[in-house]
């Protein structure tokens, strides 16, 4: 059984890889965020005079490259690839495949993540640490809870955008509703702009909501924002969301199995 | 000649009537779009408010002022995707044989390339670039004389010439390569940090690269420079927001020579 998955990842790696030029593009819009956000911090910071909350310039340089990086390996083509099914109707083989359809996707995901690591992350750090210095982990400890904080992270986005996938199961009159919660995530996740610069308001708020836990969590970690009882703290509610979400999944997708309309042929 | 532009006007007319209807049809696919581009817009807005009001202006641009810039590029990225949004989409004409189809008939090439898509979906993009602009003008008492409105619309007309030369330059690769669609989307990530921020936060090379190599920092940045009175890193004689027409029309000038003597090389992809 695990077999089939892994075939399924190994053969998009083997697609993304062959595939350079696309990934030169990638590569130059990622670097491009990069480096406005940095000169956005520093006109911020103003030279590094400017300190606000004890982060510093260099803290706010690390976190945004940090971010740009694992937003450029956590893929989540779920929701695209099973709105463009529905559209073509090419749903129809991939439900007749002897595997469930959502694991199979999330193999063709994880392989797409595995060569992002190898043709789009490394390049990033390079040329990143060649301009700005290399992002260096705030302590040993945060380095060893960022990296399970990041698969925690990737599990709440890979779910939330195989939830808003099956939305087009009901409702593919309305365009790729994926695309509108990318906005979202990609502010209230504080990935450009960490939530604690926010108003009070909207903290408080998103701190019920689960994209703060996706970005933030992970890199707040990274560069020392949260200490290790507060990075254990926030993992355990990553591991919270992660429950509701999976939860939230197996129920709507037992609904959607018994509503699926295949278009055209 | 009268009756030529009259013969090129009903065609276009009848090209956008096409369009929209055909975009109108499913109406309810327009709601994704309805959503996510004031969102993604307007948090961006709303991120610099917030990164002004924890730390500072930035390199002197207040609010105001970044909101003054943000609305104008904004604007001027709306009218290009009405208008010139073909050009992004060369390649794809190129490799499924539509493109010879424009070369059959008897009218300019690029006016049927351009006018064949009235890109109705576009407007959406206008709405919260309006709205950002006018509440900058507000913030900053922009002074709605005569003179500066015959301006501002020189200035988008300007922007809107600049940004779609840049298409027009990366399009005629496609004519050689038969691919370019990674190109535009690093293009339009490029514009959009660069036309939305104030370009003196940018290191000196940047600053000159946006000048005078890919001069879009006549966009938006520039035009701002002048109509509110900031100073930049280079002296530029003149009124600046006069400066945005006459480098709009080079660029555009300079994209449509290279378009056709893209066209001379151009190969049919056989299909």
């Amino acid at each position: 059984m695990l077999q089939a998955y892994a075939y399924i990842t190994k053969m998009r790696i083997l697609t993304n890889l062959a595939y350079r030029f696309e990934v030169f593009a990638s590569i130059g819009s990622n670097l491009i965020l990069l480096v406005a956000s940095v000169f956005l911090w520093k006109a911020a910071y103003g030279g590094g005079v400017v300190r606000s909350g004890g982060i510093g310039l260099q803290d706010i340089v690390t976190y945004t490259i940090v971010s740009v990086l694992l937003a450029s390996i956590f893929v989540c083509g779920v929701q695209d690839t099973i709105y463009y099914k529905i559209r073509e109707g090419q749903i129809v083989t991939d439900l007749y495949r002897p595997i469930p359809l959502l694991a199979g996707y999330l193999a063709d995901d994880l392989g797409s993540m595995a060569s992002a690591l190898v043709n789009k992350a490394i390049p990033l750090i390079v040329f990143a640490s060649l301009f700005f210095g290399f992002p260096l982990p705030h302590s040993v400890s945060g380095l060893l809870l960022f990296i399970p904080s990041c698969m925690f992270s990737y599990a709440i986005l890979w779910l939330l955008s195989a939830l808003v996938g099956l939305v087009a199961f009901w409702v593919m009159e309305l365009g790729n509703m994926g695309s509108v919660k990318d906005a979202i995530v990609r502010v209230l996740s504080g990935s450009l702009v960490p939530l604690w610069f926010f108003p009070e308001g909207v903290q408080t708020v998103s701190k019920y909501l689960p994209f703060q836990y996706t970005y933030q969590t992970p890199i707040g970690i990274y560069i020392g924002a949260a200490g290790t009882s507060e990075a254990l703290q926030a993992m355990a509610v990553q591991g919270l969301w992660i429950g509701i979400l999976f939860a939230a999944v197996v129920l709507f997708w037992k609904k959607t199995k018994t509503k699926t309309l295949i278009q055209g042929g | 000649m009268l009756q030529t532009l009259r013969h090129y006007g009903s065609v276009a007319v009848c090209f956008a009537r096409l369009a929209i209807q055909r975009q109108l049809e499913y109406p309810l696919f327009l709601v994704s779009w309805f959503l996510m581009i004031p969102i993604q817009y307007f948090s961006g807005i709303w991120m610099l408010k917030i990164l002004v009001d924890r730390f500072q202006p930035l390199n002197g641009w207040d609010f105001p002022e970044l909101a003054f810039v943000y609305g104008l590029g904004l604007i001027s990225h709306g009218i290009m995707v009405v208008l010139f949004i073909n050009t992004w989409h060369i390649d794809n004409m190129v490799i499924n044989g539509q493109f010879d189809r424009l070369l059959l008939r008897p009218m300019n090439v690029f006016f049927q390339l351009v006018s064949s898509y009235f890109n109705f979906i576009g407007l959406i993009d206008l709405i919260p670039g309006t709205v950002v602009f006018l509440y900058g003008c507000h913030l900053v008492g922009f002074e709605w004389t005569f003179a500066n409105m015959i301006k501002l619309i020189l200035v988008l007309i300007g922007g809107v010439l600049i940004r779609a030369s840049l298409f027009i330059a990366l399009g005629t690769i496609a004519f050689r390569t038969k691919k370019n669609a990674s190109m535009v989307g690093f293009a339009l990530s490029l514009l959009e940090r660069a036309t939305m921020y104030p370009l003196s936060i940018y290191p000196y090379v940047i600053q000159v690269l946006f000048t005078f190599v890919i001069p879009i920092g006549f966009i938006s940045f520039y035009p701002a420079v002048g109509f509110l009175g900031k100073s930049s890193g280079f002296q530029i004689p003149f009124d600046l927001a006069l400066w945005t027409p006459a480098v709009g029309i080079v660029c555009f000038l300079l994209s449509q020579q290279l378009f056709k003597s893209g066209l001379k090389h151009y190969e049919s992809s056989g299909s």
